[in-house]
């Protein structure tokens, strides 16, 4: 799993490096700068956990203390703006709400990159649906499916389950402008989209919705996406979703060294859906998890910490 | 009442001419049997007119039937711009506030997470030994247990902080604000809808203003919490103060008391008894908050565990969390209303006198003996991961199973929900019925039809419930046919004018009509429809199934047993819980919607029932008996009518309950007042909540007095 050359070369490295060799070992001499606790954003989904605990669990072998704090997407930007958190991790700029952007915007909430998750979103379905409508994923295929999709409500049009109201419309738009035979349902809440998809693949029966990946669900699933021509997705931006981290404009102030380790930062697909799928599908404690993964790829965050301290 | 009265009650059930003797006067009567010089009705027949003539006029003015969006006041932005201005200048104070509340509560989940669990299960046991015996104690043990085999232990502490905090919060409030209110008059004025408004508007709708005041925090839930659960505290106080008899303050007096040694060694003590019934309603208030303080975060309680849950749709974990919140309002409820019972002197477990000080030296070194110990043995200080268990499984399997094994009923019983009553008392019969649906077109024949079926109907509902009965059939054969989204606004301004002036006068009236202006003017009055219709459906379904089981169980003591315990469950159990099997087996839409509330809305409407027949007096009962009523007569003839005032209570909670639940409904992608609420907050937008919160509020109120004032009636024309 490590590149063992590199990871020579980073024992090599610096001082620095060495003396955090030891897990929690001393702290360093620069760092931390402030013994206030650092405090991290816990949002609602497993994979934000993720980067959040490993983002964490670094800072604290780094010396830092840190603090995880739950909150809801309004209360983790106005915390995050206020410096009652000091930085909120993977937000999907495809459910953020008008509020995030705003703050952004304004320089209230600092926009220090991407994750790194490779994301996509789109229209899925799953994968027995092939067998009554043969042509999927293709476009035109789905369109002559309608049908098979529609639902008492819905007849004679096809049932299309959108996101959330307050996550954006953009299938409906795609719906409506281009008078598909599709009505679109708001699911409500991500568990709704969830607990449909789990339903329907008990009961076999057709269903189309709006997702994205990397999602737990997906891991457990077999489903297909549809494919959207390309420029009604370029048009209605349903290409990729990107995760960026976000920072309390004061934190590259008070605690340099963490700022930069967090901007270093980088979580990919290949980090985090398996340990998604270890706490999801295997029960197991997130913190744990992520503990675990660090003590095995100590070269992976050891190159953020490089990147920090330099 | 008196033998004569309940007699001229059960009476005036007799229809005919039993009824206008009851009555005591033979007006003359006009067509059909209408007593056309009653003024009430007049009043109906001239807004009969008026209703068709907007009908007529729609077709030529399209913004009777819609507002034009020019007309909607920009209210939201002066309301945003007003919360920008007060935030920037008292945002240090509130800040102030928060920092010096976060003390006490961190102090307390500090100590709970601190004390090992056997500690806590002594501790525990201990105050319900006092509370309420042996008993109890088993109970509060068993409840503690499962939370620790379930490993919901450290977020059960966690909600037992923020309940802890926020109940002494709230009780403070509530005392000084009954006792203000119960001083003077003056501040009565002001306290009385105040209160009405931190009960009714949806907790969701403040929760911005709250955040920006008092920063990220465990505060926030508490504030919040404090805010919803004082009310109860506040109605008790004023009330208990009013209850102290005249005779004891005066001899307060007489013994030379200052006017403020009446209050605090008189009147207070004297209204104890009825204080310890707000706490204990404060308490089950506050826990009822726990889940939506979870939506801010920031504490990792049970309800955060939950929404977790919810969010993976996993219904086995989130029932197993949901019980234990159950758990703790059932240990809570029994251990508050114990003392409070002990309080009014009905019962007192606890030791008298040295030996009670003696009991509790005993505790504290026990739960001494326990930390020591648990420092030495790992699973007493935590309980270890490996002995957890978590039966979610079988719960998962339970709600597939029904899933699979029986796709076409719930198929069918969906199709038929939608389409014979949803989706007709929301777009009307005359949109809905299609040859796919109802098997037929909607032809001019087809209308005749139902205009005389709705007039036969009416025909019947009038020998029951004289006019009024024909009047509530119409108004609902009205609504079926056109749908509640397609009312015109000033019809439907007209109907709950003249209800709320017949019900309960001018002033209710007049109050109704500006509530009214204000959704349509704010441009919320779409939202507004649909919250009614969702609501009103499941009030209508909550109160049929409910008065049925409730009279089942009134009658029925083996039944009432059962009962009991599951309105206690659909009481306290979140109805969070319940969406996901519902979305499973319905999909997505107004029918999870629907039974998500009636779950919640249905308790109160059994609970009153049971209560009201169960409690009506004897002398009526036995003297129907005494002139050969069979028990059929007697139940529907006596016992009913005579109970009605107490149903009609029950009604009112089930509004109020049902509109509690729009917010919750909203999870579930209904386009109601709730959805408002929950976008204001994701886009924070404080005015949009505000408007959405306060219309909520503005029809829970009036609902509540135009029933209020109609039982009062029912009550009074009944001699109770």
């Amino acid at each position: 799993m490590f590149d063992l050359a590199r990871r020579a070369s980073l024992f090599a490295a610096t001082a620095f490096a060495l003396a955090l060799a030891a897990p929690q070992g001393p702290a360093l001499a620069d760092v931390p700068e402030s013994s206030d606790p650092i405090k991290l954003a816990v949002l609602e989904w497993t994979g934000q956990h993720i980067t959040t605990y490993i983002a964490g669990q670094v800072l604290e072998r780094m010396g830092y203390t840190v603090e995880y704090v739950t909150a809801g997407s309004f209360p983790s930007a106005n915390g995050t703006a206020d410096g009652d958190l000091s930085a909120t991790l993977e937000l999907w700029n495809n459910n953020l709400g008008d509020y995030w952007p705003q703050l952004l915007a304004e320089g209230k909430a600092e926009d220090i990159g991407d994750v790194g998750l490779d994301a996509r979103e789109g229209w899925i379905y799953p994968k027995y649906v092939e067998a009554s409508c043969p042509g999927l994923p293709a476009w035109d295929a789905f369109l002559g499916c309608a049908e098979l999709f529609a639902t008492p409500e819905t007849l004679p049009n096809g049932r299309f389950l959108e996101y959330p109201a307050d996550w954006g419309d953009r299938a409906t738009r795609l719906i409506v402008e281009n008078s598909l035979a599709f009505e679109s349902v708001p699911a409500g809440s991500e568990g709704a989209l969830i607990a449909e998809l789990k339903s329907a693949i008990e009961k076999q029966q057709p269903l189309v919705m709006m997702f994205w990946a990397p999602h737990w669900v997906l891991s457990t699933v077999e489903y297909g996406w549809v494919d959207i021509p390309a420029d009604l997705v370029e048009k209605y931006s349903m290409n990729k979703p990107h995760t960026i981290k976000t920072a309390w404009p004061g934190l590259k102030d008070k605690w340099p060294a963490a700022y930069k380790l967090l901007k270093a930062l980088k979580i990919t697909n290949e980090i985090q859906q398996p340990l998604m799928d270890l706490v999801d599908n295997q029960g197991q404690d997130v913190r744990e998890v992520t503990a675990k993964w660090l003590d095995e790829n100590e070269a992976v965050w050891r190159a953020w910490v490089d990147q920090a301290m330099m | 009442m008196t033998g004569p009265a309940a007699f001229r009650a059960w009476g005036r059930r007799q229809g005919g001419k039993a009824m206008a003797l009851a009555d005591h006067t033979l007006r003359p009567r006009g067509v059909l049997g209408l007593d056309l010089s009653d003024p009430t009705l007049q009043a109906w027949l001239m807004a009969a007119g008026v209703v068709a003539l907007v009908f007529i006029l729609a077709g030529f003015a399209p913004w009777l039937t819609k507002l034009p969006d020019t007309f909607v006041v920009p209210l939201n932005d002066w309301f945003n711009d007003a919360m920008t201005w007060f935030v920037g200048v008292a945002k240090p104070v509130f800040r102030a506030i928060s920092w010096a509340v976060e003390f006490p509560m961190s102090w307390l989940q500090g100590l709970l997470h601190w004390l090992p669990w056997p500690a806590v299960f002594i501790g525990v046991a201990a105050i319900a030994y006092r509370a309420g015996g042996r008993r109890l104690v088993l109970f509060s043990l068993a409840a503690m247990l499962y939370m620790l085999v379930t490993g919901y232990w450290a977020p059960s502490m966690n909600t037992l902080a923020l309940v802890g905090v926020s109940v002494p919060v709230s009780l403070a409030i509530g005392f000084f604000m009954g006792l203000l209110a119960f001083k003077s008059r003056a501040a009565e004025r002001i306290i009385q809808p105040t209160l009405d408004l931190m009960q009714t508007v949806p907790t969701f709708a403040y929760l911005i203003p709250i955040l920006l005041l008092f920063g990220l925090g465990p505060v926030v839930g508490l504030i919040a919490s404090a805010i919803y659960a004082a009310p109860p505290m506040v109605r008790n106080t004023i009330l208990g103060l009013q209850r102290v008899p005249p005779e004891i303050i005066e001899s307060g007096r007489m013994s030379g008391c200052t006017s403020r040694q009446v209050l605090w060694w008189v009147q207070v003590p004297s209204a104890v008894p009825t204080l310890m019934i707000g706490v204990n309603q404060t308490v089950m208030a506050a826990l009822s908050m726990v889940i939506i303080a979870a939506v801010i975060g920031s504490f990792a309680d049970i309800g955060w565990e939950l929404l977790n849950t919810l969010r993976k749709a996993e219904f086995g974990r989130s029932l197993l969390a949901g019980v234990c919140i159950v758990l703790i309002a059932m240990v809570l409820d029994r251990i508050s209303r114990g003392f409070a019972e002990r309080q009014a002197g009905v019962r007192d477990h606890g030791p008298k006198g040295i030996a009670r000080y003696r009991g509790a030296a005993l505790v504290l070194a026990a739960m001494a003996v326990a930390v020591v110990l648990a420092t030495f043995i790992e699973p007493l200080h935590e309980y270890p991961r490996a002995w957890e268990f978590v039966p979610k499984e079988p719960l998962d399997a339970i709600v597939s199973f029904v899933n699979t094994t029986f796709p076409a009923t719930l198929e069918w019983i969906k199709v038929k929900a939608l389409f014979f009553f949803l989706l007709p008392i929301q777009k009307g019969f005359v949109a809905i019925a299609k040859p796919t649906s109802w098997g037929f077109e909607v032809t001019p024949l087809v209308q005749v039809i139902y205009a005389v079926v709705v007039a036969g109907l009416a025909y019947g509902a009038s020998r029951i419930g004289g006019w009024k009965g024909a009047l509530a059939v119409i108004l609902f054969g009205g609504v079926y046919f056109i749908g509640m989204l397609n009312v015109p606004w000033p019809v439907f301004f007209l109907v709950v004018g003249l209800l709320a002036y017949q019900a309960a006068g001018r002033g209710i009236a007049l109050m109704a009509l500006a509530f009214m202006a204000f959704m349509l003017l704010s441009g919320v009055w779409h939202q507004t429809m649909v919250s009614i219709y969702l609501c009103g459906a499941a009030v209508i379904v909550s109160n049929l199934i409910g008065c049925a089981v409730g009279t089942w169980a009134a009658l029925d003591d083996r039944v009432s047993r059962v009962v009991g315990p599951i309105v206690d469950l659909l009481q306290t159990m979140p109805a969070f819980v319940y969406l996901i099997p519902v979305i499973m087996f319905f999909q997505v839409g107004d029918l999870p919607a629907l039974l998500a509330i009636i779950s919640y809305a249905i308790a109160p409407a059994i609970r009153y029932t049971e209560h009201g027949i169960r409690n009506v007096r004897p002398d009526a009962v036995e003297a129907a008996q005494a002139i050969g009523c069979t028990s059929r007569q007697i139940l529907f003839q006596v016992k009913l009518p005579l109970a009605v005032p107490e149903i009609m209570l029950g009604v009112n909670q089930v509004i109020m309950f049902a509109l509690a639940m729009l917010t919750v409904s909203a999870l579930v992608g209904t386009k109601e007042l709730g959805q408002e609420v929950y976008r204001a907050l994701t886009s924070a937008d404080p005015g949009r909540g505000a408007i959405a919160g306060l219309s909520m509020a503005f029809i829970a109120i009036v609902a509540d007095r135009i029933v209020q004032a109609w039982a009062a009636q029912r009550k009074k024309a009944l001699g109770l």
